[in-house]
């Protein structure tokens, strides 16, 4: 069935004449690049200039990655991270990677070997752990497993892989037997969510302390100036510390993880809200300013459709650069106890274990959660980093 | 010279202020931790065997001035504090002067020593950096600079842990050997010491460089590019002389005036790198009154005293730069 030919687009191939391709020429390409160029919304510029920069896109890659790894956590990692997906049969496990050969030979499913727990007299009556290179487990996927909700609100239980008849680690195990890859993935969300949070409630504080200060200027932005200058001068972690003191340790890790989030932006917005003021103080005096008000602008409408669109690019790149520290804060908080806790996996609490000299002399692979967060907040600074330049008209002069 | 001392006195008082605020906060903060110190060392007393009454605790709170107003308790705080005296902890019953002692010099030897050397890192190399065009060295250091972003000193004290536990089979931990951890002060101590501080130290300084690293490099490329530079150099002037006496002299203010930030940036690692190498300064203790024994008096001491050495370095920075620049003393006064 051939469709009624459409007159404004004539088929060439059709034709019966020579084949004619349209070429544009090259001064028409030209054109039309700068017509995209000068036409453009800032976004769209910004979008351009940050494609340029490879580093900042693989960062930007690897971060979609880890961000949609900790979305679909549950889906991705086989077992529950919380005591109650533990594997009771190997404790303080190493990391089991699937195979493809052994001394029996290949298989063209990966596999990995069975442990056993067995104690005799050549163990010293102890529980030992062993492997036994005769027995395989099959990677399978897709298999059904420790029941979760996806988003919070989708009832599932099929996990992405798994192996039948066993478990499997492939980043080992810690001392209660919880997989630690699966606390990894769920730790990297839990992270990206109190930091979240965090920037958000810092970024609300900053705008609005910020945004009085610099509009008013005078007293007003004097004394709000010397409050921001004492919050800044506390060292933040001490400060985090000893508000973090307060909660009852009864608390439930729901009301923690709040709690914490609240802290960290409670804290956080001092150099936000400094920017934003040195920001509003030199803008109100701008020609473009003035200009609106002349045409008669009111107040509301000059911050609104003036000032603050003058910097949400600015502000944007803040909040993209400020987010790791709300991350390393929380780490840093949990690790030394007084942030989240067991139930909840975070760096911090995963990390609390790694500082006995038994883990570091024989179970190194509870740093593995390490390499990631090194990953997430290093894929932040360089987006950031790279959002900054791109945002930042003049870069394309220094280069 | 009138101008001058005017200014300096203008801010002393605005350090001042920053002091009083500061310590208001922190004192606030010591008042909202639930159950005051009577309560507390009361309990502690209690699982030693005394029973305690509710009488017992309303004697101990008047003794301790507990039961007067919170403005009246936090001026007497303030006071005391700016004398150096912060009366005794909640629960080791000991003057927290005395605790803390030496502890926190040591403390603060250590961060200004992991200052001393971000800064003799960062700025050679940042104004080379910039003014090269090497793009291995400069892309070597963005990355250097992002890792020290990227991976806190309290993960980097750990990772070497690891290696050193796992290679060398011995723990770098604490600030002193066995036999000199309570002796008294001489010079064979203070070598001890030094054995063991350079790896908190180097530690400390891994981020500070970093962000130095980057702020002198962001700093002298401004300035290199300018007409007097430029200018400099078309009447002979290069090399070394040219960036040192020019650009860089302009870039480095700014540089010394966020001394007191880079310090600050310090201290908030200082209490979790204790932790990790079992130090045994005023940062432990800061730890230890904290998460563990829930100590607020010396919790807010330790808190007030970083505080305070961050507020007058930054004066100190400050009186330093309008020697230099008399276009910052105009800023103040104005």
């Amino acid at each position: 069935m051939s469709n009624p030919p459409d007159p404004l687009k004539p088929n060439l191939a059709e034709t019966t004449g020579p084949h004619v391709q349209v070429v544009e020429t090259e001064d028409a390409v030209e054109r039309r690049a700068k017509e995209a160029y000068f036409t453009a919304s800032q976004s769209q510029l910004i979008w351009a200039r940050f494609k340029k920069q490879r580093a900042a896109m693989v960062a930007a890659i690897v971060l979609v990655v880890l961000v949609l790894s900790g979305l679909f956590a549950p889906f991705l990692s086989p077992y529950d991270p919380t005591i109650a997906g533990r594997d009771r049969d190997y404790t303080n496990g190493a990391p089991q990677l699937p195979q493809f050969c052994d001394k029996n030979g290949c298989s063209a499913r990966p596999f990995i070997h069975a442990v056993e727990r067995e104690r005799s007299i050549a163990t010293n009556f102890r529980w030992v752990t062993k492997v036994n290179e005769d027995k395989r487990h099959y990677l399978r996927f897709f298999v059904e497993g420790d029941r979760y909700e996806l988003f919070g609100f989708i009832p599932m239980d099929t996990h992405l892989f798994g192996v039948e008849d066993a478990k499997i680690h492939i980043f080992g195990t810690d001392e209660d037997g919880q997989d630690i890859f699966s606390r990894t993935l769920h730790a990297i969300w839990t992270s990206m969510q109190v930091g979240t949070i965090g920037v958000f409630i810092a970024f609300v504080l900053a705008l609005i302390i910020g945004g009085i200060s610099g509009y008013y200027g005078g007293w007003i932005d004097g004394v709000i100036q010397m409050i921001t200058d004492a919050v800044r001068t506390v060292p933040a972690i001490p400060l985090f510390m000893a508000v973090a003191a307060f909660m009852p340790p009864e608390m439930t890790a729901e009301a923690r993880f709040f709690y914490i989030s609240m802290i960290l932006g409670l804290i956080g917005w001092p150099t936000l809200a400094r920017r934003v003021r040195t920001h509003l103080l030199t803008e109100r005096n701008q020609e473009y300013v003035l200009a609106a008000q002349l045409c008669g602008a009111s107040s509301g409408h000059v911050i609104r459709k003036h000032l603050l669109p003058s910097f949400t690019s600015y502000i944007i790149v803040d909040l993209v650069i400020s987010f790791p520290y709300m991350v390393l804060s929380e780490t840093a908080l949990s690790f030394i106890g007084l942030g989240l806790k067991d139930p909840v996996s975070s760096l911090g609490v995963m990390l609390q274990k790694a500082t006995s000299a038994d883990v570091l002399l024989n179970y190194q692979w509870y740093f593995i959660p390490v390499l990631f967060f090194i990953a997430l907040v290093m894929a932040f600074v360089f987006v950031g980093d790279g959002l900054r330049d791109a945002a930042d008209p003049y870069s394309d002069n220094s280069r | 010279m009138l101008n001058f001392s005017r200014f300096v006195v203008t801010r002393a008082i605005m350090a001042m202020i920053t002091l009083i605020i500061v310590s208001l906060v922190v004192f606030s903060l010591m008042e909202l931790v639930p159950g005051d110190c009577a309560e507390r060392y009361l309990a502690f007393k209690n699982t030693q065997g005394s029973g305690i009454s509710v009488a017992d605790i309303e004697t101990e709170r008047k003794r301790l001035g507990l039961d007067q107003p919170f403005l009246t308790r936090w001026g007497l705080w303030i006071v005391n504090a700016f004398q150096g005296e912060f009366g005794d902890s909640c629960i080791l019953r000991v003057n927290i002067a005395q605790l803390l002692g030496s502890k926190f010099w040591l403390s603060l030897g250590i961060c200004l020593a992991s200052l001393t050397l971000a800064y003799a890192i960062a700025i050679p190399v940042g104004i080379l950096s910039a003014a090269t065009n090497n793009p291995y060295l400069n892309n070597g250091l963005r990355l250097f600079s992002y890792l020290g972003l990227a991976m806190p000193n309290f993960l980097l004290a750990l990772i070497i842990m690891l290696i050193s536990t796992v290679w060398f089979g011995e723990t770098l931990t604490g600030l002193f050997s066995k036999e000199y951890r309570d002796a008294p002060w001489d010079w064979d101590k203070f070598v001890d010491l030094l054995k063991h501080a350079w790896l908190p130290v180097f530690i400390l300084g891994w981020s500070a460089t970093a962000f130095a690293l980057q702020t002198v490099r962001a700093l002298m490329s401004d300035e290199i590019g300018k007409l007097y530079v430029t200018a400099a150099a078309a009447r002979g002037v290069h090399g070394r002389r040219l960036l040192w006496r020019y650009p860089a002299r302009h870039a480095l203010g700014p540089i010394i005036n966020s001394l007191g930030f880079d310090l600050n940036r310090i201290f908030n690692e200082l209490p979790i790198v204790a932790l990790i190498l079992v130090m045994t300064d005023a940062g432990a203790l800061l730890i230890e009154a904290l998460a563990r024994s829930n100590d607020q008096q010396l919790a807010g001491a330790i808190i007030f005293l970083l505080t305070a050495s961050i507020v007058t370095l930054n004066f100190l920075t400050d009186v330093l730069l309008a020697v230099i620049d008399p276009r910052v003393r105009k800023s103040i006064l104005r």
